[in-house]
């Protein structure tokens, strides 16, 4: 398969299963209640998920190279983003100091 | 449709949906710039952001279809990345139930992260179900036109960006500042740091099946969990 093809169909396909996700209570079984070791498992899963995201993207550098010491401007500026989530529950805030964080940590660890 | 549309709370949920943008503008950018670099024609970079419209699964499509991942290894991934929209269908079930279908189905599509995150609190405290749709849609509406514009200037500009400035980490702190208000949960807690410890750990296991893995991990951790501390209750 042409690498355009497989971009193509995964497009759809991932399209469609997660709009089928999105409606899946709203709409499809709306009349059923989840069963409860699903609904258990589920409530875990936007944690989970959203760390297996967010960590390999902060404690790697490069090709798989783990820095979990200061020399990692990363992992600075997340533990910054992290603080100030933690105090306000803003987006916009947690953005901006966590880009500033990381230009000033890669400047001053030049 | 019609009927249950209020003007007002439209464009106030527009409104309010605003400084999201501040996030959502780089990380659309990113998308664009992550689907070309992976080798992407440009309509289907933007298509990516029109049908799949979820940047979590974006990102993860690119960098599998940067690495030559067949067609199943990336749907997967892209599934288990999603998985968290069924959590997000179920929490707002409630609320748009009495909705009539053709809401429900426009309202499940603009269903993302940041939506949920910006308009769950005010179905929980509000019970006009008419202007509270209408918030929504505005919200959702505003990110998903705004996307599309984000990511079309990745495509376009997104090269001309010097890479020393990371734009691609404001992915990683949106979804922080997402994840965040959640730790106050210790189940939750106990989530995040299994899952954290297993994807470093299985950081060389091919096409990326560590974040799957790792989630999967996360997640059972957390059952394990639930199911000692209700026998301790």
């Amino acid at each position: 398969m042409s690498k355009e093809a497989t971009i193509w169909l995964a497009i759809l396909a991932v399209g469609a299963i997660n709009y089928v996700a999105r409606l899946s209570f709203i709409a499809l079984f709306a009349r059923r209640d989840m069963p409860p070791l699903l609904d258990r498992a589920l409530k875990h899963v936007p944690a989970a998920m959203l760390t297996a995201i967010v960590v390999p993207a902060v404690v790697f550098v490069g090709q798989g190279v783990l820095r979990l010491d200061p020399g990692n401007a990363k992992l600075i500026a997340a533990v910054a983003a992290l603080a100030v989530a933690a105090w306000r529950q803003s987006t916009t805030l947690t953005i901006v100091v966590g880009m500033a964080v990381l230009w000033l940590a890669q400047y001053a660890l030049r | 449709m019609r009927a249950h549309f209020s003007r007002p709370a439209f464009f106030e949920g527009v409104r309010d949906m605003t400084p999201v943008l501040i996030g959502i503008v780089p990380f659309g950018m990113v998308c664009g710039i992550a689907a070309i670099s992976a080798g992407a024609s440009p309509l289907a970079a933007l298509a990516m952001s029109a049908i799949m419209f979820s940047g979590a699964a974006q990102i993860v499509a690119s960098q599998l279809i940067a690495a030559g991942a067949p067609l199943m290894v990336i749907i997967l991934s892209c599934v288990v990345v999603g998985l968290r929209f069924l959590v997000y269908s179920a929490a707002m079930a409630p609320y748009l139930r009495p909705l009539d279908h053709r809401w429900r189905n426009v309202l499940s599509f603009v269903l993302t992260d940041q939506a949920f995150a910006g308009t769950i609190q005010r179905f929980r405290e509000s019970g006009d179900l008419r202007a509270n749709a209408s918030y929504f849609l505005g919200g959702g509406a505003l990110l998903w036109v705004v996307w599309q514009v984000a990511t079309l200037a990745g495509i376009l500009v997104g090269q001309v960006i010097p890479a020393p400035w990371q734009l691609e980490f404001v992915v990683p702190l949106s979804f922080l500042a997402i994840l965040t208000p959640l730790f106050r949960d210790r189940v939750t807690l106990l989530v995040v740091f299994t899952t954290a410890a297993a994807v470093i750990a299985l950081d060389d296991m091919p096409m990326r099946l560590s974040l799957i893995c790792a989630g999967l991990i996360g997640i059972a951790s957390g059952v394990v969990a639930d199911t000692m501390r209700g026998k301790h209750e």
